[in-house]
């Protein structure tokens, strides 16, 4: 008998262990969802941390204008109410909401910091923020098909302040007829977005290898990128001593679930079936995407896992030892701030998106982190004078001038910077991306964010000799389709 | 009531505060977690749940990770385990002498216990590196061939190094231990003519087996729920960074379904299959305790 109470509390013990186990699962996936699933999750941080400076400028006169114009709608001018947002304090500051409370007394807003977890938890339970902070090019779709974002269309029609002809085709991100991102109703809107697939490039390395820098007017093509990156790779006595390209800012030089569907959505392949109900990785573009980054890991273009360089892309950037530099317009910010390139700004400069070998010429963006309004909030009308402020007001215009991300509106992209020669260039080149902006990373929204960790789980093998890419593919696959037909059931479908 | 009674309520009483705590934040996720893991439950779809039995308990089966995750997972667990109780046991008998400076040494092979694991594993990182990595360069002054310590070869040498790193946490449990095992034993042992190493065999290691299968037990339950180590370890370092497979262990995918993909059931089912394994073995260690665990008091359980 004694044994058997001993054998309880060990359990018990046990038991205690292991759900302290989850519970530091949880506290730590906030950052894990942030920067996996949108991959420029630095982006949106990088952006607010300037977005803030600026934010206690003048211009009220055109921000009570909007005001004056949403507060009619609102039902009780004499209730308080509180509306939450999981937009971060890096993005809204406090002055900026002190400068909206103060024009609209009504209406009290408070920041909800969530995590994953966090907010997975308040979406079960009812209690989600009424705005929530999502990837436009990942998130928006996942969210619709869960019955999670209210239809802002007729708000946006009926808008004083966010003119739908002003708007950059890339907000359409924002829109899901629950087959095809950008069609069917407007569910939100980003903050500000990035051609997050474009180059920049440090003429100092190309002078150090004696390449050319490329003509900007045309995009290269990717094997020409990676046939670029060769060459400006150096070696001395064995070592590298700068590499030719960077992948992303923040890891390794190496493929990705998110750069990999710019590369399909250019040379027109689709992973998902029409009704996104099936996926199929078993294609040539696919394999082509695998066999040149292959290729490009083996040349040791950038560091990657197998020669095991552990600093990130940016930093070997910056210090001119890493020529290219896959990212968006809002990496311009980056540049401008740093200390080092900041010296030798005119070395730097955007280079168009490059496309698939015989496709098309296609900029998407691969984050477009904006809002929604959750579909069970209490105060709608509230909220969307709040989003309609946030997103087309005073803050919207704070954002455009730091240049720190595109805004969604034609009317303000004459505020990005034009200055120095810098700016004139990457203003130049982004001219060009914008007529090519309008389409859409094919996303599919039953696999949600699970894309990434499939890629990479079967990728990785490869670069070590440890797997083929028909493995891959075939692999890739499999999995892929247990989460779709797995969400697809937990959505009733 | 009976003195039997009143005794089995004080007693419940005075446990109480523990008890309530317990119950409300340990046993009831404990078992809600085991509730969802029969349902579809996908992160959002609370209010329209569906008992779908055993199904994710099915999946586990056939998932292409899960099961060699678990293999892996053991594996490192039956290397981790004896060998950072033999580096902490051995640690603490050479603390355990009186040398000038002993309180430096507990200090710093304590150290790393105290470190966070995130900026330790960052620290590893870098040592592990190939650009201006420490081990590289002095395997390079070795003019032994430099290594991949993150590739496939090594990747789980170099997790387990890092682990071993951390062996000193044991240390202070097994000096109370040591301190505790009387000075006359020892004593008389020495007037019996024992030599240092009849003394450690004899006397040593019996009276310290209470302690090393406190060690054993703690470290089976920790080995096996690693998960923040590998994924730190992972170049780009992202929590959902998937590392690489040898380092790819049983909870690490777990979380990775949750928090990847949404598969919040199934996730709970893959740490309840977790914890049976944790009970089984722990079960399995306990019983063989009575062949090797020596108390010196009579022990009644």
């Amino acid at each position: 008998m004694r044994k058997l109470a001993s054998l309880v509390a060990i359990s018990a013990m046990l038991a205690v262990t292991l759900s302290a186990c989850g519970s530091d699962n949880n506290d730590s996936s906030g950052n894990t969802s942030a920067g996996n699933s949108d991959a420029k999750a630095n982006t949106s941080t990088n952006t607010s941390t300037n977005t803030s400076n600026s934010s206690s400028g003048n211009n009220a006169a055109a921000d009570n204008k909007a005001d004056s114009g949403s507060n009619a709608a609102a039902a009780d001018p004499g209730e308080v109410v509180t509306i939450r947002t999981s937009i971060t304090e890096g993005e809204l500051s406090k002055d900026q909401i002190a400068e909206f409370e103060a024009a609209h007394p009504n209406i009290k807003v408070e920041i909800d910091n969530v995590d994953a977890t966090k907010l997975a938890a308040e979406l079960a339970t009812g209690d989600a923020p009424d705005i929530i902070r999502i990837s436009g090019a990942f998130e928006v779709s996942n969210y619709v098909i869960k019955g999670l974002a209210l239809d802002l269309t007729p708000y946006i029609d009926s808008s004083t302040v966010i003119n739908k002809d002003d708007l950059v085709p890339i907000a359409d991100v924002f829109r899901f007829d629950g087959k095809t991102i950008g069609q069917g109703p407007i569910y939100g809107l980003p903050k500000d977005w990035s051609n997050d697939f474009a180059l920049f490039y440090n003429k100092k390395v190309f002078d150090a290898a004696g390449v050319e820098v490329p003509d900007a007017s045309k995009p290269l093509t990717w094997p020409e990128v990676m046939d670029l990156a060769k060459k400006l790779t150096k070696k001395e006595g064995g070592k590298v001593t700068q590499y030719g390209l960077a992948a992303t800012e923040w890891g390794l030089t190496e493929p990705n679930f998110n750069q990999m569907l710019q590369y399909l959505l250019s040379s027109g392949a689709s992973i998902s079936s029409a009704d996104n109900a099936t996926m199929d990785f078993n294609q040539p573009a696919v394999k082509d995407y695998i066999n040149m980054w292959t290729d490009a890991v083996k040349s040791n273009v950038g560091p990657n896992s197998v020669n095991n360089d552990q600093t990130n892309g940016g930093t070997l950037f910056l210090d001119d030892k890493a020529g290219l530099l896959i990212d968006g317009y809002w990496y311009s910010g980056v540049i401008r701030g740093n200390e080092k390139a900041k010296a030798h700004l005119d070395d730097f400069g955007m280079l168009p998106t490059p496309i698939a070998p015989g496709g098309t010429r296609v900029a998407p963006t691969g984050g477009a982190t904006g809002g929604i309004i959750y579909s069970g909030s209490k105060h709608p009308k509230e909220a969307w004078t709040f989003f309609e402020w946030f997103f087309g007001g005073k803050p919207a215009d704070d954002r455009a001038k730091t240049g720190w991300g595109l805004p969604i509106f034609k009317s303000k992209m004459g505020l990005l910077p034009q200055e120095t020669n810098f700016d004139k260039q990457t203003y130049g080149v982004l001219q060009d991306e914008l007529n090519y902006s309008s389409q859409y990373l094919q996303v599919n929204p039953y696999l949600g964010g699970g894309g990434w960790a499939i890629f990479s789980k079967y990728v990785t093998p490869i670069f070590f000799g440890k797997s083929t890419v028909d493995d891959a593919v075939a692999g890739m696959t499999k999995d892929a389709n247990v989460a779709v037909t797995e969400a697809k059931s937990a959505i009733g479908q | 009531m009976k003195e039997k009674n009143r005794r089995i309520v004080a007693f419940y009483l005075m446990i109480s505060p523990w008890f309530l705590v317990f119950l409300v934040f340990g046993l009831f996720p404990m078992l809600y977690g085991l509730y969802l893991s029969f349902t579809n439950y996908y992160g959002f779809n609370m209010n329209k749940l569906k008992w779908v039995g055993l199904h994710q308990y099915k999946t586990l089966l056939t998932d292409s990770d899960a099961v060699h995750a678990m293999g892996r997972t053991l594996y490192l667990t039956a290397l981790n385990v004896p060998l950072s109780t033999i580096i902490g046991l051995g640690l603490a008998l050479l603390l355990n002498r009186r040398i000038r400076g002993a309180g430096i040494y507990r200090t710093v092979f304590y150290l790393p216990s105290i470190v966070p694991v995130v900026s330790s594993v960052l620290m590893w990182k870098f040592m592990f590196s190939s650009s201006n990595g420490i081990l590289n360069s002095i395997l390079e002054f070795l003019h032994i061939p430099a290594v991949n310590w993150m590739g496939y070869d090594y990747a789980r040498l170099s997790l387990l190094i890092m682990l071993l790193w951390g062996a000193g946490g044991g240390v202070l449990v097994n000096l109370a231990g040591l301190k505790g095992i009387p000075r006359d034993l020892y004593e008389a042992a020495a007037i019996d003519g024992a030599a240092p190493f009849q003394s450690l065999r004899r006397i040593t290691l019996p009276l310290m087996t209470p302690i090393i299968f406190f060690n054993v037990v703690l470290g089976i339950i920790g080995s096996l729920q690693i998960y923040l180590q590998p994924i730190m370890l992972t170049p780009g370092g992202r929590l959902m960074d998937r590392p690489i497979d040898p380092n790819y262990l049983y909870v690490v995918h777990a979380f990775q379904q949750i928090f990847s993909f949404q598969r919040f059931a199934y996730g709970m089912a893959l740490l309840w299959v977790m914890f049976i394994v944790i009970l089984v073995l722990a079960l399995l260690v306990f019983r063989t305790s009575k062949y090797w665990v020596y108390y010196e008091t009579e022990q009644e359980g």
